[in-house]
């Protein structure tokens, strides 16, 4: 029986969602866990530093391919351990620019992958804010400085700030207790909105981000819909359930015998906005019609 | 003289009948007729199987045929039927897009900002999810709105695209398509080009991503395991159901075996062609122009499935080809056995028949030509049979019969001549004076010799005169003339027997004596009554003559000197005026009371 090493950054909770997208694609290649296929699952349970070890140990063992979903630490750790074994990544930047693959159709080596839109989006979710809050001179943005993405995001959200007329309140987070320091200095800076890089750091956490938002009234928006899902007001960001499904589309393709050179980097172009209106009621804010209009749910 | 020759239609039967014994008896002419029989099954067989078979053949090639050409017009039915529907699906995507832009260029441009425009194009980016980003350009060919997916939207940016290949390419079609570009080198991109009825309501330019096609592209099945895809026009892969082929669709190595098909189909429409597949699997396929864009859509399924009817058809024709042959070979010998069975018996009852069994019939009952023929056959068995039965019968005769007499005796078809009765005959004896002293004294191959050569001339003599031989012992001899046959003039034919037969030995005599051997020759020959008919048992019968006139003839030879005929009285009564006699008064016979007259016939010396 084949057997798949899953490099998890997260816990087995969190990841629930994105494991069922991943067995979902599995399953369309014919793959169903336990009866053709094996997974050997490493959690990290959010700690990154651990990646590394993880996958070198994950390595080791014989696997017949690494999944290493969840983000470009992910990809690049796994990439790092191993240049003969297949991996196949799920992230959310451009691999290309963060030296995963050489190019999108031609991956090279022995990695290919999905990568959703989310990191480049990041902008996006500014001109979203921009748009609720049109008179607000000031946002926050709050970024991950471990994350690869981190640099790459803050240039474009700062460029894109220009070209809307506003300033940016700049600040870091790269673990849990750092959050709620975030929003009390948002409230402090009168920053009128918060967007929240891509990063699956703040991905995993939306649950805990959208408590504090609400908490502290402040209208954000992350890049997950699992954010206005629990009580946030806004996402925009790459569907986690379709990357998460190729990834494991293309671990079954792989385990039939296909090579990684041959599978282009697939990027999930559909990119959903989430609007929860309770959220936006809570907050006091009015949400225009054609914002409401564009987006592809609304949580009322 | 009565005409005593054989039967005319005796004589081809015997004939026949000795030909028959050549080819039994001669071993090696029987090997042929056997070898020749077994060939003939051979021929039977083969003539027979093939005139089954080759029809069934030249059917089962020609319905193969017809079953192939029908088919691969059914398969380019199938596959032109199936592309014009892909062709149409691909079309109704592209154009489904386009009727979504026209309700953007509706209404005419103001110069004031359009915010119901933006909300407009932002539910169409919900309604149309391979939609990236909208242009929308005002009546002047200004930009008043982008919206992107990604980028950030730009509101009343007011740049001039007037001279935007796309704004120009629309104002003659209305709609206007780029060529496809593949976004990083992966992601096909088609830029869309509606603009308004009217110039006041300006155009919209809009980024589709046509790896969206995936979806209906993937959902098209041909056949089983038949898929479809669609080129651009320079043959670039623009959808196929595996999305990672389309992902590298710029590159020449993806594409390349892509456009084999299509250059393998030619011009859309020409029906389908024969080709390989990526992974070198041999595929039949079909094709589509896609109307209103300069793309093809091609079906391809694998030719093992595509030909599968076709497969299935000769298999069927070749298994129905075999069995009709088996049949026909078993019909064939059946038959053959059937047509050469009559003739084995034919060949194996004229073996019979000829070699003499001649009560052996052979029982054909085919009601045709062979009983006919084995019914011929056995009628001249039949008359082999009588022929035989008639040969043997003659041959007993001949033994003392001349053989016209006997021929004779045959005819009347009953042996009632030979019965005993008493009647009127001459009796003729002879023998050589000397004969036993000289046989003495001769080796015996020189007495056997001269015999022969007395009785060769003796029978001679008594065949001419048809005289009927009834003994002969030593150098003596009897014959007896007017019986078993009555004849005219017994005597006179009697006395001219005697005298050849005097004139026949006289002149072996002459030749004896000069080899100095002394040997003389006398007949006796008596007429008068006498008891005739056959005597002897099982198959050795006589025929012989009883009474005195026997014994006086036998009496008259004795005493009669060489070169001397002794008659009696009524022999010489017989001959009287016609024949020279000499009284020679009376005699004193033995066996015979009184003296009785004899008389005398010399043999003339001249």
């Amino acid at each position: 029986m084949p057997v798949v090493g899953y490099l998890c950054p997260e816990s087995p909770e969190l990841f629930a969602s994105r494991l069922k997208a991943f067995h979902e694609g599995l399953g369309e290649i014919g793959f169903v866990e336990g009866r053709n296929v094996a997974i050997d699952y490493r959690w990290a349970g959010g700690q990154y530093a651990r990646l590394p070890a993880l996958a070198a140990d994950l390595v080791a063992r014989n696997v017949d391919v690494v999944v290493a979903p969840g983000g470009a630490q992910v990809a690049l750790a796994a990439k790092a351990t191993s240049t003969t074994k297949t991996i196949v990544f799920e992230m959310g930047g451009d691999p290309v620019q963060l030296g995963v693959v050489d190019s999108l159709s031609r991956p090279g080596g022995n990695i290919t992958g999905v990568s959703s839109l989310s990191v480049d989006v990041s902008p996006k979710r500014l001109e979203l804010m921009h748009e609720l809050l049109p008179f607000a001179a000031k946002l926050a943005v709050v970024a991950n400085p471990t994350s690869p993405t981190a640099n790459s995001q803050l240039q474009k959200l700062g460029s894109a700030a220009e070209t809307l007329g506003i300033s940016l309140q700049v600040l870091n987070a790269s673990t849990e207790n750092e959050f709620e320091p975030i929003f009390s200095a948002i409230a402090q800076e009168s920053s009128a909105g918060l967007v929240v890089t891509s990063d699956p750091y703040f991905a995993f956490r939306s649950g805990q981000l959208a408590r504090l938002a609400m908490n502290y009234r402040v209208p954000a928006i992350t890049q997950s819909r699992d954010f206005p899902d629990s009580g946030g007001l806004m996402s925009y960001g790459g569907d986690f359930a379709q990357s998460h499904r190729r990834a494991g589309i293309y671990a079954g393709r792989i385990l039939k015998g296909e090579k990684p050179f041959d599978l282009p980097v697939q990027l999930v172009t559909k990119v959903e906005l989430v609007i929860n209106l309770k959220a936006a009621k809570l907050l006091g804010r009015e949400i225009s019609p054609s914002l409401v209009s564009g987006a592809d749910e609304v949580i009322e | 003289m009565e005409s005593v020759g054989g039967r005319p239609e005796q004589v081809p039967l015997q004939i026949w009948y000795c030909k028959v014994r050549n080819v039994q008896w001669t071993g090696s002419a029987g090997m042929i007729v056997r070898e020749r029989f077994r060939g003939l099954f051979k021929k039977y067989l083969l003539v027979l199987f093939l005139a089954v078979t080759i029809p069934l053949a030249i059917n089962g090639v020609i319905e193969a045929w017809f079953g192939y050409r029908d088919q691969r017009a059914r398969l380019d039915q199938f596959l032109g039927l199936q592309a014009t529907s892909a062709a149409a699906e691909i079309h109704d995507f592209i154009y489904g897009i386009t009727n979504q832009l026209g309700w953007l260029v509706q209404l005419p441009w103001t110069d004031e900002p359009d915010e119901r425009r933006r909300t407009e194009a932002l539910r169409l980016f919900r309604q149309a999810p391979a939609i990236v980003s909208l242009t929308l350009i005002d009546n002047k060919g200004l930009e008043r709105l982008y919206v992107s997916r990604i980028g950030l939207n730009r509101i009343e940016g007011r740049t001039d695209r007037s001279a935007d290949p796309a704004i120009i390419g629309a104002r003659s079609t209305r709609i206007w398509f780029s060529d496809v570009s593949y976004n990083r080198g992966s992601e096909p991109h088609l830029t869309v080009t509606v603009v308004g009825n009217r110039p006041s309501v300006g155009a919209v330019i809009a980024e589709v991503n046509l790896k969206l096609i995936w979806d209906v592209i993937s959902a098209i099945k041909v056949g089983k395991t038949g898929l479809a895809f669609v080129l651009d026009r320079p043959g670039r892969l623009i959808a196929h159901p595996d999305i990672s082929l389309v992902l590298r669709g710029s590159e020449e190595a993806t594409s390349k075996p892509f456009r084999t098909i299509r250059d393998a189909i030619g011009p859309a429409g020409a029906g389908f062609a024969t080709s390989q597949d990526v992974d070198g699997y041999a595929i039949a396929a079909g094709a589509a122009p896609v109307q209103g864009l300069d793309w093809t859509v091609l079906v391809e399924q694998p030719l093992s499935e595509a030909y599968a009817p076709i497969y299935a058809a000769l298999w069927r024709t070749a298994t129905l080809l075999a069995v009709s042959t088996m049949f026909a070979a078993l019909l064939a010998y059946a038959l053959a056995h059937r047509m050469t069975e009559p003739i084995r018996l034919l060949e194996k009852g004229t073996e019979r028949i000829g070699a003499g069994s001649f009560d052996y019939r052979i029982s054909i009952q085919t009601g045709d030509e062979f009983e006919h023929l084995a019914n011929s056959f056995n009628k001249m068995a039949e008359g082999l049979a009588l022929a035989q039965q008639h040969q043997e019968r003659i041959a007993k005769l001949k033994r003392f019969l001349a053989p016209e007499v006997a021929d004779l005796v045959d005819r009347a078809g009953d042996d009632s001549v030979l019965d005993g009765r008493r009647t009127e005959v001459v009796v003729v004896f002879c023998d050589l004076r000397g004969f036993t002293e000289f046989s003495a004294e001769v080796a015996p191959e020189e007495v056997i010799s001269l015999l022969s050569e007395y009785y060769d001339a003796l029978g001679r003599v008594i065949t001419r005169f048809a005289a009927t031989l009834i003994s002969f012992s030593g150098d003596g001899l009897m014959v007896l003339v007017n019986a078993p046959v009555p004849v005219e003039e017994p005597t006179l034919r009697a006395v001219d027997l005697a005298s050849a037969m005097q004139k026949s030995v006289q002149e072996l005599i002459a030749g004896w004596r000069s080899r100095g051997y002394r040997v003389g020759f006398g007949v006796g020959l008596a007429s008068g009554s006498a008891t005739v008919g056959r005597i002897g048992y099982e198959n050795r019968f006589d025929y012989t003559a009883i009474g005195p006139v026997v014994n006086l003839a036998a009496r008259l030879c004795a005493s009669a000197q060489d070169r001397e005929i002794l008659l009696n009285a009524e022999a010489a009564e017989g001959v009287r005026n016609k024949r020279p006699l000499e009284e020679l008064g009376d005699r004193q016979i033995k066996g015979f009371g009184d003296a009785i007259p004899v008389f005398r016939m010399s043999l003339k010396t001249s």
